[in-house]
């Protein structure tokens, strides 16, 4: 019987060539030669020379480095853990009280605007969010003073002091949509039976939504954390349109000082380091990650 | 469990593929450049004859057709075909430069290559190029067009270079026109605040008091982009000589970091930045809220190139503006513009050099001129514009004393100086702590 079973599905195999093809050649063998770069001092056109553990050490010390990751943590609040909570807060709002209540139209249609920046190209996004925080003639300085909070009034990406805050709440504005869509999604999948039968048994809505909401739509909810987490830390765009890490190293983060290494500074060896760094970080947590996720799922099918 | 593994697997493979599928790019495009054998031999150019029918002379460039460079070269794709019948010049600039940039070792490399392209000046451009053997050297027909005589003193800097490293060795490009920074003022705002164009710095200062003292604010500039580190330059160039340029640029020698020019740079920075003469928001405003901010006529001054002069001409309607070089300046920024190049690979290299000869010719260089742009060659009894011949005067009597840009000697010092003004600027760093940031980095990244 299980030689039965090893025929059969031996013939499936050819159908992997193609895609382990590709991922040989897109993404094993460039992975392998960046971190072979990383051991190396290297302009990209003389010939790499080893130099061992070097540009290593040179990170543990390099303070933009440790700026970067810093800021990718923080990158992490503003892009996964408030979009998802604020997401889930406002999806079931959407679902369960607004749609009732008013008209289902009108909640797609706030879920639509809520996804606008998603859709909306980073660049141009970026552009606009400058113009709005110019210190000069932005319009939110231009309103703050017009309506008497002179004192409000900011330079607000060109203090190393919110510079970072701004770009977080840049990002949660980004973000907020990509959650909401799918945990709305995830809601209309929620079995009302059950919640009825609560219902019935006498629970209130906050007993609903803890006890039965939410564990109904976890797999949504890990999707979406790890998509995200995964997005936070790779962030390019965003910082390149809005501060190109300035002002100093208060806004870098390591995708665009990888960038910088590799294309202002031609110092291939250093870029592939920290690319390299980061690449080990995000493979480490995808994977405690999704063996969390694994885990639930046993948990569940168990009971 | 065997598929659940196989899952999680798959699962961590597709999310390496998303994040590296940016990052992994520049390492193999880069070794993707093999170094070519480099052939010296420069082709002799064949008389003109009959045998010319039907040739094509490819030229690339990433000029605006409406801009004072590309209105001159299409005079000279003109003048070209008139003396040279039977050749087709096929110009195209549909490739901007940063995607010239990031590929021009490949396709230099290929047969896809022009037979004569505009490039960036520099070591980071142009000196990595020749160092990789793709491009021609042009010093025997440099001396034999008797084009060293053009391009004379700092304007030949840009042209040479010796292992990758500008300033010296054989001849790799030809520039047509200079550029160099400069002081742009409002005339109307002088005038209503009885301020004299300042001669000295002393002058300059007292100039600035007086709009301070008026709620202006002087000087208008951006930190994120690279007027900010042009200002500080400046400052450092008001004690400089010649020896610390050519050290800070060209390698010749120790720079001192904590000298007098550099101490007094950064010192002088701060202070301006305290005596209110430029903006402390300029920490989050780029190059085009500075030019936008002189035009909108509330700023005296803007410090920056003359790449924005043509521009200003057109669009400043509503009030009068002029120049100065900074007050007591011996030296100042600026350097010969971008390069033509003949790639090592080009089939058509003696009408390569007819085309950069063309394209030299005064009458051509006026017609530069007249559309805004500082030609190194012309008639300057043809130049009929007022406020050009304002800007090629100005441009004389810069040219002695060009010190190159801040951020050339070493690659990703645009960034790091940008980070570092900043910081000035912020007072998040003092000025001996930006200097010493300043010394490290240019010590780590300097071309060797």
């Amino acid at each position: 019987m299980a030689k039965n079973h090893f025929d059969r599905s031996k013939g499936y195999a050819i159908y992997l060539l193609p895609g382990l093809i590709g991922l040989t050649v897109v993404i094993i063998l460039p992975f392998l030669v960046t971190v072979g770069a990383s051991f190396t001092k290297w302009n990209g056109v003389n010939p790499p020379q080893w130099i061992g553990l070097a540009n290593y050490q040179r990170a543990l010390t390099d303070v933009k480095f440790w700026a970067a990751f810093r800021n990718n943590l923080l990158m992490i609040i503003a892009v996964t853990i408030v979009p998802t909570i604020l997401g889930l807060i406002l999806s079931v709002f959407l679902f369960d009280y607004f749609s009732k209540k008013f008209s289902p139209m009108l909640a797609n249609f706030f879920k639509a605007v809520l996804y606008i920046p998603q859709i909306l190209p980073v660049a141009i996004a970026g552009v606009v969010w400058k113009w709005i925080l110019n210190p000069n003639w932005g319009s939110l300085n231009t309103t703050l003073s017009s309506l008497g909070l002179d004192s409000l009034v900011h330079n607000w990406l060109g203090d190393p002091n919110t510079a970072l805050w701004v770009v977080m709440v840049i990002m949660v504005w980004f973000q907020i949509g990509y959650p909401l869509v799918i945990f709305m999604a995830a809601l209309q999948r929620v079995d009302p039976e059950l919640l009825e039968a609560a219902e019935i048994d006498g629970a209130t809505w906050f007993q609903k939504f803890f006890y039965i909401t939410i564990h109904q739509i976890r797999p949504e909810i890990f999707v979406v954390i790890l998509t995200t987490t995964i997005y936070a830390l790779k962030i390019f765009g965003q910082i390149y349109v809005l501060t190109r890490g300035g002002p100093g190293t208060s806004t870098i983060v390591p995708s665009y000082y990888t960038y910088q290494a590799y294309f202002e500074q031609a110092n291939i060896g250093y870029g592939s380091t920290i690319a390299t760094v980061m690449t080990l970080i995000i493979v480490a947590l995808t994977f405690a990650f999704i063996r969390l996720q694994v885990k639930q799922e046993f948990y569940q099918e168990e009971n | 469990m065997n598929k659940k593994i196989f899952s999680i697997i798959s699962i961590v493979l597709v999310a390496m593929f998303v994040l590296t599928a940016c990052g992994q790019s520049a390492a193999t495009e880069a070794a993707a450049a093999p170094a070519e054998e480099s052939d010296t031999t420069a082709v002799e150019a064949p008389a003109e004859t009959a045998s010319d029918e039907g040739r094509v002379l490819t030229v690339w460039h990433y000029e605006s057709d409406t801009g004072a460079m590309g209105v001159s070269w299409l005079a000279a794709k003109e003048k070209f075909e008139e003396t040279h019948p039977g050749v087709t010049v096929e110009m195209d600039n549909t490739r901007g430069f940063e995607q010239i940039r990031q590929t021009a070792s490949m396709v230099l490399n290929s047969d896809e290559a022009p037979d004569v392209m505009e490039y960036n000046k520099g070591n980071a451009t142009a000196g990595l190029l020749s160092q990789q053997g793709l491009l021609t050297d042009m010093t025997a027909e440099v001396e034999k067009r008797g084009w060293d005589k053009i391009l004379t003193g700092g304007m030949q800097t840009t042209s040479r270079y010796e292992n990758g490293v500008m300033g010296s060795g054989e001849w790799y490009g030809i520039t047509n026109y200079g550029e160099f920074v400069m002081v742009y003022y409002n005339k109307d705002l002088f005038a209503q605040y009885g301020v004299e164009v300042p001669t000295t710095y002393d002058e300059f200062t007292a100039a600035m008091d007086t709009f301070v003292a008026a709620g202006l604010i002087p000087v208008a500039t951006g930190a994120t982009e690279y007027p900010a580190q042009q200002v500080f330059y400046e400052l450092v160039l008001s004690k400089a000589d010649q020896a610390l340029i050519d050290a800070y640029e060209l390698y010749q020698g120790e720079v001192d970091f904590h000298g007098e020019a550099f101490t007094f740079g950064a010192q002088e920075m701060a202070n301006w930045v305290d005596k209110g003469y430029i903006d402390k928001n300029s920490t989050s405003l780029g190059a085009e809220d500075m030019g936008l901010a002189f035009e909108s006529g509330e700023y005296p001054m803007m410090i920056t190139g003359s790449w924005w002069y043509g521009r200003l001409m057109t669009e400043i309607t509503n009030f009068d503006w002029g120049i100065f070089l900074f007050p007591g300046n011996t030296y100042n920024p600026g350097s010969g513009g971008n390069l033509w190049i003949i790639p090592e690979n080009s089939e058509n290299k003696d009408l390569a050099y007819d085309w950069i000869e063309a394209t030299l010719d005064p009458e051509v260089q006026a017609i530069m001129g007249n559309a805004g742009g500082i030609p190194v060659n012309a008639d300057l009894t043809a130049i009929t514009d007022p406020k050009v011949q304002e800007l090629i005067a100005a441009f004389n009597e810069f040219s002695p004393g060009a010190a190159f840009y801040p951020d050339w000697p070493a690659a990703g010092l645009y960034d790091g100086l940008v980070g570092f003004v900043q910081e000035l600027i912020n007072g998040t760093m003092t000025p001996s702590e930006m200097l010493d940031a300043l010394d490290v980095f240019y010590n780590e990244n300097k071309s060797q």
